[in-house]
C-alpha cells in the first residue's frame, strides 16, 4: 500500500450547464423529452469541463499549495477532494480523517447561541461530543467570544462569525486538512493566529492542502505547489519554480490587457511612442538575469510622429505583485526630447543595481513635462529578474539592498 | 440498505445535533413555543368535528369523534410535516451541502427526530382527551410501537425520494402540500374504515397509511390488533420503497452540491 494521504488519478468534473443555471423545472425537461420525441432538434446542452484529467498524490505530513487564476478549477478540485461533489470520471482515494476549511461557518445556524453553533458545527465536521466538549474552551477562546458564548450568532459581526468558523475547524483534529482562502480573511492578528495554528499543524505532521492567492504564504509554507490553468494540471514542484512561473503567465496576461484598455481609453495621447525596453549589460549585450551590484542598462525606443515640445521620461520598478518600489524620472533640464522625428534611444543606467533576490516589473512612461498628461505608458513592460547567483550570502531581506558595514564600536 | 442503518447509528450524535437544531430554531422567537406542536392536530381536530361529524355526520365507529379523529390526526400531522420538512431538507440545508461533507442522510433522519418530539408533546393531549371520553386503554396500546415503526420508514422511504427529486426539480415543493393533503383524505383519517365502499377496498388497501392509521385506531381505542393482512402487504411495500429509495438517495447525493 502507498503512502499517500490523497490520490486522484486521472480525475474529470464535468458541469452542465442549462438555462436558468442548474436548477431546471420538470417543465424544461418534459418539453425537452416531446421535442425529441415529435422528432425536433433539441439545443444540446452546453457542458463545462472544470477539471481534466488531474492526477496527483499527496504523501503523508506534507503541504501542498495550489495556485491557479479564479475559474480555473481550484474549488472543484478542492469540492472533490473534500468529498462534496464526486468526479465525473477518474478515481480519487484520500486515507485518514479528513478537515476543511473552505468558507468557515456555513454550518451556523443564525438562531442558535455560539455554544449550540459550536456543538453542530463539530458534529458536522465529525467531531464526537467527548471531543466537543473538551475543545470547548480552547475553541471559545481561540475565537475570542468569550463574552457571546450565549448570545445568537445572527447578533456576532461578521468577523466574529468568522473567527468562531475557524476556530471550529482548526479544533476538529483532522489528519488531513484542505484550507481554501481562509487566511485572507480577518483582521492582521488574527491571520497571525490562524498562521501560528498552520505552523502547528505543519509541525504535527498533518498533510495540508492550502488554496489561496496570497502567494507569500504559499511560499512560506508549502511543500509543493501544483498550478491548475482551465482545469489541468500546468505545472507541479517546487514552490518557487512554479509560483514564479505562475506569475510571469499571469503578469503575460495582464499586461496585454491593459495594454488594450488603456489605448482604448484614450488615457495616453501617443504624442510620443514607446516602441520598446530592453536591458542590456555594461558591453550592450542584452540580458535580463542580473544580480545584485550588476551594471543594468534599461534602453527605451520611442518616436514622435510630430515635434514635442517637452516631455518627461520615467521608469518605475515593481515588485511581483505590481507593487512600485520606486521611480526614476528624467530631468526636464538635462534631457531635451524636442521634436523627435523618427526614432531614438534613451538609456537608463543603474550603477549598481541595489535589488535583493527576486522578478521585478517595470512600468516605462512618458508625460509632458508638467507630469498632467500621459504620452506614453507601458504597465510591466519588462522584466528584471535578480538571481542571487553571486551574492553567496543571503545578508539582506526585503527587496532594497542597502550598501552597509558593521562593525563593532565599543 | 442495511449499509444504510449501520451509518445511521455511527452517526447519531450529527443526527442529534440537526434534528436539536432544527427544534431549538422553530421555537426560538415563537411567544407559543411548542404549543404549536398541539395546535395543529388540535385545530384540525376542531373543524373535522364540525365538519364530518356535526354537519355530515360521518360515522365513527361508536367511538367520541374528537378522540376518533385526534387518534388518526396526531399521526397523520407528524406524517405530513416529515414529508414537507424531509423533502426540503437538502435544498434548505443548501449551504451546508455546498462547503462540507457529511452524510446526507442524516438531515432526513434528523427531520423524523425533530417531527417524534412533536409528536410526542401532541400525545400529551390525546392522554387528556382519551381520559375525559373515558375510554379505556389496554395493553394493544403496545401495537403503536411496530406501526410506528413502520411509518417512520415509510416516511424515510418517501422522503428520500422527494428530497433527491426536489434538489434537481423544484416542481415537487409546490406539489406536496396538494398531495399530502390529498393523501389525507385517500387515508382512513376523517373518517373510519367501515364507510369505504367495497368495490374499491382492493386499491384503497394498497395505500401502505390505510392499515397504519387504521392500525392505530384499533390499538388505542378498541384495543384490539391491527389488520394482519393488511399491514403484511404494507410492510413489504414499504420494505421495497425504502430499498429503491435510499438507494437513489445514496446515488444521487454525489452532485447534490453541483446541482442545488
Amino acid at each position: 500500500m502507498s503512502n499517500a494521504a490523497i490520490e486522484l488519478s486521472h480525475v474529470s468534473k464535468r458541469y452542465r450547464l442549462r438555462r436558468g443555471w442548474y436548477v431546471t423545472s420538470l417543465r424544461d425537461e418534459v418539453g425537452r423529452l416531446g421535442a425529441r420525441l415529435l422528432g425536433r432538434r433539441v439545443e444540446p446542452r452546453a457542458d463545462f469541463w472544470a477539471l481534466k484529467d488531474v492526477s496527483f498524490s499527496l504523501d503523508r505530513g506534507e503541504v501542498l499549495g495550489i495556485v491557479g487564476a479564479n475559474g480555473a478549477g481550484k474549488s472543484t478540485l478542492l469540492k472533490i477532494i473534500s468529498r462534496v461533489t464526486v468526479p465525473t470520471s477518474g478515481s480519487f482515494v484520500a486515507r485518514g480523517r479528513l478537515g476543511a476549511l473552505i468558507e468557515v461557518g456555513a454550518g451556523f445556524h443564525p438562531d442558535l447561541t455560539g455554544r449550540e453553533n459550536i456543538s453542530l458545527n463539530g458534529s458536522i465536521m465529525g467531531m464526537s461530543r467527548r471531543e466537543i466538549q473538551n475543545k470547548f474552551d480552547q475553541i471559545v477562546a481561540f475565537a475570542e467570544i468569550e463574552q457571546f458564548v450565549d448570545t445568537p450568532v445572527k447578533h456576532y459581526s461578521s468577523g466574529m462569525q468568522m473567527r468562531l468558523g475557524f476556530a471550529v475547524a482548526a479544533h476538529t483534529d483532522p489528519d488531513i486538512l484542505l484550507i481554501d482562502e481562509i487566511l485572507a480573511v480577518g483582521d492582521a492578528s488574527f491571520q497571525a493566529k490562524c498562521l501560528n495554528k498552520l505552523a502547528e499543524l505543519k509541525q504535527q505532521e498533518k498533510t495540508i492542502i492550502l488554496v489561496t492567492h496570497n502567494l507569500a504564504n504559499i511560499r512560506a509554507h508549502a511543500k509543493t505547489v501544483l498550478w491548475i490553468d482551465h482545469g489541468q494540471v500546468r505545472m507541479v514542484g517546487d514552490p518557487d519554480v512554479v509560483v514564479d512561473a505562475y506569475l510571469e503567465h499571469m503578469m503575460a496576461g495582464m499586461t496585454a490587457a491593459s495594454a488594450g484598455t488603456l489605448a482604448a481609453s484614450g488615457w495616453v495621447s501617443h504624442d510620443v511612442v514607446v516602441l520598446g525596453v530592453d536591458t542590456c549589460n555594461e558591453r550592450e549585450q542584452p540580458q535580463i538575469k542580473f544580480d545584485r551590484g550588476d551594471v543594468v542598462c534599461i534602453d527605451i525606443t520611442y518616436s514622435a510622429p510630430a515635434p514635442v515640445p517637452g516631455a518627461v521620461f520615467g521608469v518605475s520598478i515593481l515588485d511581483i505583485h505590481g507593487y512600485p518600489l520606486g521611480g526614476i524620472v528624467t530631468d526636464p533640464d538635462s534631457v531635451k526630447i524636442a521634436a523627435i522625428a523618427d526614432r531614438a534611444v534613451l538609456r537608463l543606467t543603474l550603477d549598481p543595481l541595489l535589488l535583493n533576490k527576486g522578478t521585478y516589473t517595470m512600468n516605462v512612461y512618458v508625460s509632458d513635462p508638467a507630469l498632467r498628461k500621459y504620452y506614453d505608458f507601458k504597465r510591466k513592460v519588462v522584466k528584471l529578474i535578480v538571481d542571487g547567483r553571486k551574492a553567496a550570502a543571503p545578508d539582506a531581506t526585503g527587496y532594497i539592498y542597502y550598501p552597509h558595514q558593521w562593525e563593532q564600536v565599543k | 440498505m442495511f449499509e444504510t442503518f449501520k451509518n445511521v447509528w455511527r452517526q447519531r450524535h450529527l443526527i442529534m445535533s440537526f434534528a436539536m437544531r432544527d427544534i431549538k430554531a422553530r421555537y426560538k422567537q415563537t411567544a407559543l413555543g411548542a404549543a404549536w406542536a398541539v395546535l395543529q392536530p388540535l385545530s384540525m381536530m376542531l373543524v373535522f368535528t364540525a365538519v364530518f361529524s356535526l354537519f355530515a355526520k360521518i360515522p365513527s365507529d361508536g367511538i367520541p369523534y374528537p378522540v376518533f379523529a385526534y387518534s388518526a390526526l396526531l399521526f397523520w400531522v407528524f406524517f405530513a410535516n416529515v414529508l414537507g420538512g424531509g423533502t426540503g431538507a437538502m435544498v434548505s440545508n443548501a449551504p451546508l451541502i455546498r462547503k462540507i461533507y457529511f452524510p446526507r442522510e442524516t438531515l432526513l433522519i434528523a427531520v423524523i427526530v425533530a417531527g417524534s418530539l412533536d409528536l410526542a408533546i401532541a400525545s400529551m393531549l390525546f392522554a387528556v382527551l382519551l381520559a375525559y371520553y373515558k375510554v379505556a386503554v389496554t395493553l394493544s396500546i403496545l401495537w403503536v410501537i411496530p406501526l410506528l415503526i413502520l411509518q417512520m420508514l415509510f416516511s424515510l422511504a418517501l422522503i428520500s425520494l422527494f428530497s433527491a427529486i426536489h434538489v434537481n426539480f423544484r416542481d415537487i415543493g409546490h406539489g406536496l402540500p396538494l398531495l399530502s393533503q390529498l393523501w389525507m383524505f385517500a387515508s382512513p383519517v376523517a373518517y373510519p374504515l367501515s364507510v369505504v365502499p367495497k368495490w374499491i377496498l382492493p386499491i384503497y388497501m394498497l395505500n401502505p397509511m390505510t392499515p397504519i392509521i387504521d392500525g392505530y385506531r384499533r390499538a388505542i381505542l378498541q384495543g384490539r390488533p391491527p389488520d394482519f393482512g393488511a399491514l403484511s402487504v404494507a410492510a413489504i411495500l414499504i420494505v421495497l420503497c425504502c430499498g429503491v429509495a435510499l438507494t437513489v438517495f445514496k446515488r444521487a447525493e454525489g452532485t447534490f452540491a453541483d446541482v442545488i
